[in-house]
């Protein structure tokens, strides 16, 4: 399920922010969240991008890291730096990595104005639930970004 | 000698298959839908669901049923194409598909466009749809390696791929339930519901004999799909394979 969710909560962002995602056309991305049951292929094709967990099939580039390091990519930290750092594993080929960061680093979450879009959905359901949690504790738009995020890639921390 | 294949647990004559299927679609066809309902105990639908909301399919995308019988995913799939997009609703039995019309129809589902096909042999250009899905249909395809490529054939680059169909459980206790369920409970509801034992005991026998998880992946990716995977629904009775044209 959380394949899904993953998949859906993609195109959905990358669709609403009119990001285009050609540029990886036909490149198969494995991408595995050391922390978290988390081992999947990205293919991007015919403009979307399928969430695969069929991580056997021969993929252009490994991308391995942390959540904390995945989190601090998407707020905009550079891929050399976090490289330099060792806080991310790299195999095969970096410029399909770095396209990659850079389509999500296009996104500008501002989930309440999505959220309105998603009615009647079990992401919008769930996602709700926790928007209403973080606003009664707390509102920095950074955190809630964050446990977006960690909601997106795994949902079975907020159950 | 002539070439046979499985019909149900019979070893039939090839070219016979296809018209004995026949036959079974055209005496189910009209109460199809109870039966569906009955014996999966409206399960069905949750696969379904599943499967559409696997599809990645888009507003304005092209998307082909095969052996889409009654129509439950063309309609699906209508809602997420939008007026854009187009679906085509496709099977070989001229009964089931006039049921499925008749319940678009019923459920105001327009803009769907109906074609009588054989999967082995789609009347349709290479590269043309990004969506092509097959439920509870591909066991009773005669020759189920030509229909995947066919498949594989009529999507285009990128396109995706869905089989939704029985398979097998690892589970013991699920799999002795469910034999049980098959091949004692399943024929009788079907002689009192649908007045039709035998076509139920080849529904449960048909099962029995369809490749299981991983053949049939490997089935997907020998016809060319550059990724396939499986995900077990209810413990593997059922099984969504999703194949990518890369
Ligand atoms: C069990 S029904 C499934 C109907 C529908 N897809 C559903 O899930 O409810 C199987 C369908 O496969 C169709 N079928 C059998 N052989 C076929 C073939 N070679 N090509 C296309 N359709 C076929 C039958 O006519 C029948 O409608």
């Amino acid at each position: 399920m959380k394949y899904i969710i993953l998949q859906r909560a993609l195109n959905y962002l990358f669709e609403v922010h009119q990001i285009d995602t050609q540029l990886l056309d036909g490149k198969v991305i494995y991408f595995s969240l050391q922390d978290l049951p988390i081992k999947v292929n990205f293919v991007c094709t015919n403009e979307r991008i399928f969430v695969t967990n069929n991580t056997d099939a021969t993929s252009d580039v490994n991308i391995k890291l942390h959540l904390s390091s995945f989190l601090a990519l998407i707020r905009g930290q550079s891929l050399a730096e976090l490289l330099r750092q060792d806080k991310i594993i790299i195999h095969g080929d970096i410029k399909t990595a770095q396209l990659l960061v850079d389509l999500l680093q296009q996104i500008e979450f501002d989930f309440e104005e999505e959220l309105s879009k998603y009615t009647g959905d079990a992401v919008a359901y769930k996602v709700g639930k926790i928007m209403k949690k973080f606003k009664s504790s707390d509102n920095s738009s950074t955190s809630i970004k964050d446990k977006i995020t960690k909601f997106i890639i795994a949902p079975k921390l907020f159950h | 000698m002539k070439k046979t294949t499985h019909f149900g647990f019979k070893d039939v004559a090839t070219e016979d298959k296809q018209g004995m299927v026949r036959s079974i679609f055209d005496s189910v066809a009209s109460k199809y839908n109870l039966m569906n309902d009955v014996l999966s105990f409206g399960t069905h639908r949750l696969w379904k669901h599943y499967t559409i909301a696997t599809s990645n399919v888009k507003v304005g995308d092209k998307v082909l049923d095969i052996a889409g019988g009654t129509g439950d995913l063309a309609r699906a799939f209508k809602k997420k194409v939008g007026y854009s997009g187009q679906v085509v609703l496709s099977d070989i039995n001229a009964a089931m598909l006039s049921e499925g019309r008749k319940n678009l129809i019923n459920n105001g589902t327009t803009d769907v466009q109906f074609v009588q096909l054989n999967g082995e042999q789609i009347p349709f250009v290479s590269g043309s749809f990004d969506c092509v899905s097959i439920a509870f249909g591909l066991r009773n395809v005669t020759d189920k390696d030509q229909c995947i490529r066919e498949m594989y054939r009529i999507l285009k680059p990128g396109g995706c791929l869905l089989i939704l169909e029985f398979s097998k459980t690892d589970i013991v206790l699920l799999e002795k339930c469910y034999d049980f369920y098959s091949f004692n409970v399943m024929p009788q509801l079907g002689k009192i519901i649908a007045n039709d034992e035998d076509s139920y005991q080849y529904l449960a026998e048909s099962i029995r004999k369809h490749p299981n998880q991983e053949i049939l992946k490997q089935m997907v990716l020998d016809a060319g799909f550059g990724a396939c995977e499986y995900h077990n629904l209810s413990g593997g009775i059922v099984a969504l394979h999703k194949g990518i044209k890369i």
